[in-house]
C-alpha cells in the first residue's frame, strides 16, 4: 500500500515536471481565481466586523410617558423584557435626563432651569450585545415594544449598521458571483491540461494496459495531478492574499481618510483558509476526473 | 493453453480480417504466425490479448473464454501475458530500469524485489549495463531487448510478440528471436507474428500460415 502510494506520489511529481510549462499556467490562473475569492471574502470580513465594532455601541432609548411613576416605569420595563441581544437594562429617570441634556449642552443649560417643570420624560436604555447583534431580531423587538403602553418612542439609529450588514453582504455576493465564475474558468483549465497531458501519456497509457494496469492504477495519477494543481494554485492565492492585506494599507497611506475603515482587509480565518485550500484540491480532482473519464478510455 | 474456435472479425463490409480461424496453441509452444502484410497476423494478436473482440467465435485461455471477461477486468487477462511490439513502445522519458519496472510496479511489488527482478531480467538480455540508461539513448536492437525485458519481468505464462523485428537488421533479428526462443525455453508459451521467411525457417517449430484472414497452412516440426 505504502508502496503504491509512492509510485503514484512519483509518478505524479515526474509529470508535473515533465510538462511544467502548461501545470505553471493552470497554477496561475488558479491562483488568480482563489485570490479573487480571498479578497472579496476578506472584504466581507471587514465589513462584517466593523458593522459589530458600530452595533457594539449601539443603544436602544425606549421614552415613556413624562406621568408615569417609577414603579409604573418598572412595570413598562418587566415588560418589554430582555432579549439574548441586549447586554444591559438602564432605567434614566427625568431628573437624571436633564442632568445629561446640562452636561452636553452647557450653554443651553440656563433655558432648562427657566422652566417650571421637568420636560424630559423618563426612558429606559437598552445597551445592544455585540455578539448576539442581529438587525431582524432587534427590528421586531423594537416595533413590538413601541406598541406597548407607556411608551411613547423609541430611538434606535440602526441605518449605519444595516448599510455596513448590507456592504459586507454585497461584497460577499460579488466575491462568490466572479469567484464562481473563476473558479469554473480553473475548473475548465485543469481539465484541458489534464486532457492534454492524457494525450501527451497516451503512449504511458497504452503500455500500462498491456501490463495489466487497472483503470484506477492509471487514473490516480491524473487525479493526483488535478489535485496538486489545485492546491498549489489555492495555497499561492493565500499567500497572495496575505501579501496584499499587509501591502494594500501601505499602498493606501491616508487619501481615504474615513473610507479607509471600510476598505480594510482582514485575514480569513481559520475556516476560511481551509474552504479555500479545498475548494482548490476539488476544482482539481473535479477537473482532472471529468477530464480522465472523458478522454480515458480504460 | 490457447483455443481459438471459429474467429471471424470484420472491420468493414465486405473484407473480413479474419474469417474462421480456428486454432490451439499447447503450454510452452513456439508459434510463428505468418503472412504477407494484411492477412490478419495483427488482428488475430490482438484478439488473443483482447484489444480487438471478434465479430464471431470463442477464445478460450486456459479454459476460460476472455470474450466474456468485463473490460474492467481484463487485466487480470494481460497480467498473464507479456506483449513486444514491432515499434517497441517504450516510454523515451524514462530510463530502461522504470521502463522495465512497469509490469511489476502494477501488480504492486516491492521497490527492492524490482530492483532484483528489473536487473535479473536486463541481464538475461544483456542490458544490465544500460539499466539507467534512456531508451532514446539506445540502438533499434537494444531497445527491442529492453521491449522484450518489459514482456517478461513478471514471468508471464504467454509473450505475443507482433513483427518483434521488423524494424531491425537481420543479425539483430536473428538475435532477439534467439532472445525468444531461450524465453521459450524455460516453460513460456511464445507466439510471433511476422512475415520474416528466412527467421521463420531457421526457428518455427510450429508455423501458421495466413491469408486474407484464413488459415492457408500450418506445419510442425
Amino acid at each position: 500500500m505504502f508502496e503504491k502510494l509512492k509510485f503514484f506520489l512519483n509518478v505524479t511529481g515526474n509529470n508535473l515536471w515533465q510538462f511544467r510549462t502548461r501545470n505553471i499556467f493552470s497554477v496561475t490562473i488558479i491562483c488568480l481565481s482563489f485570490l479573487t475569492v480571498g479578497i472579496f471574502v476578506s472584504l466581507a470580513n471587514n465589513l462584517r466586523a466593523t458593522a459589530r465594532e458600530l452595533s457594539s455601541n449601539m443603544t436602544i432609548a425606549f421614552y415613556l410617558d413624562k406621568g408615569l411613576t417609577p414603579t409604573a416605569v418598572d412595570a413598562v420595563r418587566r415588560e418589554i423584557g430582555q432579549p439574548a441581544f441586549i447586554e444591559s437594562v438602564r432605567t434614566v429617570t427625568p431628573d437624571e435626563a436633564r442632568e445629561r441634556f446640562r452636561a452636553s449642552f452647557p450653554e443651553l443649560a440656563d433655558i432648562v432651569a427657566g422652566l417650571e417643570a421637568n420636560p424630559f420624560p423618563p426612558s429606559i436604555e437598552m445597551r445592544v450585545n455585540a455578539k448576539a447583534w442581529a438587525a431582524r431580531d432587534i427590528a421586531a423587538f423594537v416595533a413590538a415594544a413601541k406598541t406597548r403602553p407607556g411608551v411613547t418612542d423609541v430611538q434606535f439609529n440602526q441605518d449605519w449598521v444595516e448599510k455596513m450588514q448590507g456592504f459586507s453582504r454585497l461584497a460577499g455576493a460579488i466575491g462568490a458571483f466572479l469567484g464562481g465564475i473563476l473558479i469554473l474558468t480553473s475548473f475548465f483549465i485543469i481539465s484541458n491540461v489534464v486532457k492534454l497531458n492524457v494525450f501527451a501519456r497516451k503512449n504511458e497509457i497504452e503500455i500500462l494496459r498491456f501490463v495489466g494496469g487497472t483503470n484506477l492504477f492509471i487514473r490516480i495519477p491524473f487525479w493526483l495531478e488535478g489535485i496538486t494543481l489545485g492546491l498549489l494554485g489555492s495555497l499561492l492565492s493565500l499567500g497572495l492574499l496575505f501579501i496584499v492585506i499587509n501591502l494594500f494599507p501601505v499602498y493606501l497611506g491616508s487619501s481615504l481618510g474615513a473610507l479607509q475603515q471600510i476598505l480594510r482587509f482582514r485575514y480569513p480565518d481559520l475556516n476560511q483558509a481551509i474552504a479555500l485550500l479545498g475548494g482548490g484540491a476539488a476544482t482539481g480532482f473535479i477537473g482532472s476526473a471529468t477530464s480522465v473519464s472523458k478522454f480515458l478510455k480504460v | 493453453m490457447i483455443e481459438l474456435h471459429h474467429i471471424w472479425k470484420q472491420y468493414q463490409k465486405p473484407y473480413w480480417a479474419l474469417s474462421d480461424v480456428t486454432l490451439q496453441i499447447g503450454d510452452g509452444d513456439f508459434y510463428f504466425i505468418t503472412g504477407p502484410s494484411g492477412s490478419g497476423k495483427t488482428t488475430l494478436l490482438k484478439t488473443i490479448f483482447r484489444e480487438i473482440v471478434p465479430s464471431e467465435g470463442q477464445i478460450l485461455i486456459n479454459g476460460v473464454n476472455i470474450l466474456k471477461i468485463r473490460d474492467s477486468r481484463i487485466y487480470t487477462l494481460r497480467r498473464t501475458m507479456g506483449i513486444v511490439f514491432q515499434d517497441f513502445r517504450l516510454m523515451f522519458h524514462k530510463t530502461v530500469f522504470d521502463n522495465v519496472a512497469v509490469p511489476l510496479q502494477v501488480i504492486g511489488v516491492g521497490r527492492k524485489e524490482i530492483r532484483r527482478r528489473v536487473f535479473n531480467t536486463l541481464q538475461k538480455v544483456n542490458l544490465h549495463q544500460k539499466i539507467w540508461e534512456m531508451p532514446g539513448r539506445l540502438s533499434y536492437g537494444e531497445q527491442q531487448r529492453v521491449a522484450i525485458a518489459r514482456a517478461v519481468v513478471n514471468n508471464p505464462e504467454f509473450i505475443l510478440a507482433d513483427e518483434p523485428t521488423g524494424n531491425l537488421d537481420p543479425e539483430l533479428a536473428f538475435e532477439i528471436i534467439t532472445l525468444f526462443k531461450e524465453i521459450n525455453k524455460q516453460g513460456a508459451t511464445v507466439i510471433i507474428g511476422s512475415h520474416d521467411r528466412e527467421l521463420i525457417r531457421h526457428f518455427g517449430d510450429n508455423i501458421l500460415f495466413l491469408q486474407k484472414g484464413k488459415i492457408v497452412g500450418k506445419e510442425a516440426h
